[in-house]
């Protein structure tokens, strides 16, 4: 089929209500239907193949991960029948780095997600809720430190952290709090604004102090924006790898888990153990696609909050 | 005048409750992101080593000098024809420069040389890596964006399938890619491309210079789409139905639609979404540290290899201070194009 042809179908199963349709519109839908689930079937393999890829190998033995061509499934390499071993799962749960890395992603991560979300709604409530001066300048501040190149502040803060002595979990917990600072402050800047003035009116009325109106009044109401924003912030968390990788280059015992699978090593130096990094790969990610799953909506939302109301 | 007063106790007590609301979140700001970049700076011109004995010296812009300078020089052509060797042409002292690129121009031979080739080809890669990635993150980023603003049956867990490349950790999708990428069939990229007759079955995609680059655009573009479809998604469900119907009534068709209606509206998205791209692509580090060590390097790499390995602190401080440089007009150039960052609704 001609190029032009495609471009034609294409363009007129995009438009939503093509009348012109003389023959029958019903099978046409049917076509168009057909053709738009390809491709959002298409789309869907392209998004999960390489997840599926590490899945699919992290069940496979050393043998098996060597079999020329590799196999869609892990297969026996002499029947070729369907085999699955879990040696690389029950490597990795008895890994005492693996574990120490998951226990220190852990500790890392919800300690700045809840240091995050204080900071931040005490910030955001004044900046959204009360008058105060500067505000503007302040924001503009905050929001400009999204474009802030981490990298630029690798070496300084390197080099304060050696001279204070300060140990890689703390170091690693205030820089990531700096860099989910400046959205988590911007989104919940937003939400307290939208909440109505008259709920701040009435309890000041009521001779309530602005710590009691924001800790029993407002708060309770921007429950979805935290949730939203504290998912961002612990995502942002345990994923961040180069603080990661560099504060703990020489405190082994605090890495945290990316920076365990950077830098796996097997039993010999020559072989890099895939297996065994993929098995830990699909530990990692699934509480952050048990996270994903639940409350999808909500982090798109946090997402796109930026760029659709900047 | 009682009221008044206690009103404006109010106000005084609400400053300062804004304040004190304020301060966490500000000194934290001030303590870890200005107080280094201010260090940095300052390192930048002075040549500490890391867990060096001595005292760091103040040595203006060496660093700077170091890792900028470049110079042309041409080669003499030898008795049978043939060209010296380009890296002897080149000054040694008082720092020793390395052949970037040899070129010819009006029939004779020149060499470019940098003091530091190692940080021009770092550039060189970032940029290369960011204009490419960006590219197409926004072309695909747009098509699916438009392909997903229709309502159908499993949308949700379309999204959610959006979600899992951006979810995963960056350093371990750089070792997901890497292992799909081995250079035997033992990878699916090898068993894929010998089985269609692509490759032979033994191409070293990560290796070879034509491919590399590219195959971490790949993972990179992979991993960044599905973000940048979900902005442009939300930018696409902002226009009003109202706007659609009338392009309608006026006889449109769909591609009209698309340029007139669509296209234009969307622009501020677009802008934004592609501005954060490219800062951020612009700052890419887990995807060259891990797939390449120090074969590749991406500008960020660059600047930690010379900080950990080399434990040059002032130069690497200079290195970033370059990097920040570069960003910060592009930032700049994005603010004075959107016309300014608006904080009030």
């Amino acid at each position: 089929m001609s190029t032009k042809k495609n471009i034609k179908r294409f363009a007129s199963y995009l438009s939503r209500d093509n009348n012109k349709a003389v023959l029958s519109v019903r099978s046409n839908k049917v076509i168009k239907n057909i053709l738009f689930y390809m491709l959002i079937a298409i789309l869907f393999v392209n998004l999960v193949f390489p997840f599926y890829w590490a899945l699919n190998s992290s069940f496979k033995t050393e043998s098996q991960l060597a079999m020329t061509p590799a196999t869609f499934l892990p297969r026996d390499p002499t029947t070729n029948e369907f085999s699955l071993s879990l040696k690389n799962y029950v490597y990795v749960f008895t890994n005492g780095d693996f574990l120490l890395g998951l226990l220190n992603s852990v500790i890392v991560a919800s300690t700045t997600t809840i240091l995050a979300l204080i900071f931040a709604s005490l910030a955001a409530f004044a900046l959204g809720k009360l008058r105060i001066p500067m505000k503007t300048a302040i924001l503009y501040v905050i929001l400009s430190l999204t474009m802030f190149p981490q990298i630029s502040i690798l070496s300084g803060l390197y080099g304060i952290m050696s001279d204070l002595k300060m140990p890689a979990r703390p170091a690693m917990i205030l820089v990531y709090l700096l860099f989910t600072q400046p959205f988590t402050i911007w989104v919940l800047t937003n939400f307290f604004k939208d909440l109505p003035n008259e709920l701040l009116e009435a309890a000041k009325v009521d001779g309530a102090t602005f710590f009691q109106i924001f800790y029993k009044i407002l708060l309770p109401l921007t429950v979805p924006a935290l949730i939203t924003t504290g998912l961002l912030a612990f995502i942002t968390a345990w994923n961040e790898y180069l603080f990661a990788l560099t504060f703990t280059i020489t405190d082994k015992s605090s890495q945290t888990v990316p920076v365990v699978i950077a830098l796996f090593s097997g039993q010999t130096i020559y072989n890099y153990p895939f297996g065994q990094v993929m098995a830990a790969a699909v530990i990692v990610t699934i509480p952050l696609l048990t996270l994903v799953l639940i409350f999808q909506k909500r982090i798109v939302d946090g997402l796109t909050a930026g760029a659709v109301k900047g | 005048m009682k009221h008044s007063k206690s009103l404006n106790s109010q106000n005084k007590q609400e400053i300062r409750t804004g304040i004190l609301f304020l301060v966490p979140a500000l000194v934290l700001i001030i303590v870890i992101a200005f107080y280094p970049f201010a260090s940095v700076i300052y390192m930048s011109f002075t040549d500490r080593t890391f867990a060096g004995a001595r005292d760091p010296k103040f040595v203006g812009v060496d660093n700077y000098k170091r890792l900028l300078s470049l110079t042309i020089k041409p080669i003499p052509q030898k008795a049978d024809n043939t060209y010296e060797q380009a890296y002897t042409v080149l000054p040694t002292k008082p720092i020793r420069y390395t052949p970037l690129k040899e070129f010819s121009f009006l029939s004779k031979r020149y060499v470019l040389g940098a003091s530091d080739a190692d940080f021009y080809l770092a550039m060189f890669n970032t940029i290369i890596f960011t204009i490419c990635a960006v590219f197409f993150e926004t072309l695909f980023g747009l098509t699916i964006a438009l392909i997903l603003n229709h309502k159908f049956k499993g949308r949700g867990f379309m999204r959610m399938a959006m979600l899992l490349p951006w979810a995963i950790p960056t350093a371990v999708s750089s070792r997901m890619w890497e292992w799909m990428f081995s250079s035997s069939r033992i990878g699916l990229f090898n068993t894929i491309g010998e089985k269609l007759g692509i490759t032979n079955g033994q191409f070293p995609f990560l290796i070879d210079t034509s491919t590399q680059l590219w195959a971490i655009v790949a993972v990179d573009v992979w991993k960044t789409t599905p973000f940048m479809a979900l902005l442009i998604l939300a930018g696409l469900q902002l226009i009003p139905a109202a706007l659609y119907e009338a392009s309608n009534v006026d006889g449109a068709n769909s591609i009209q639609r698309f340029i007139h209606v669509t296209l234009p509206l969307l622009r501020k998205t677009i802008a934004i979404a592609l501005t954060f791209r490219i800062l951020d692509s612009m700052r890419v580090f887990d995807l060259f540290q891990i797939v390449f060590g120090n074969k590749l390097y991406s500008i960020s790499s660059f600047t930690y290899f010379e900080l950990i390995q080399n434990k040059a602190m002032g130069y690497s401080a200079a290195s970033s201070m370059l990097i920040f440089v570069v960003l910060f007009i592009i930032a700049i150039g994005y603010i004075k194009l959107s016309g300014g960052v608006k904080n009030e609704h």
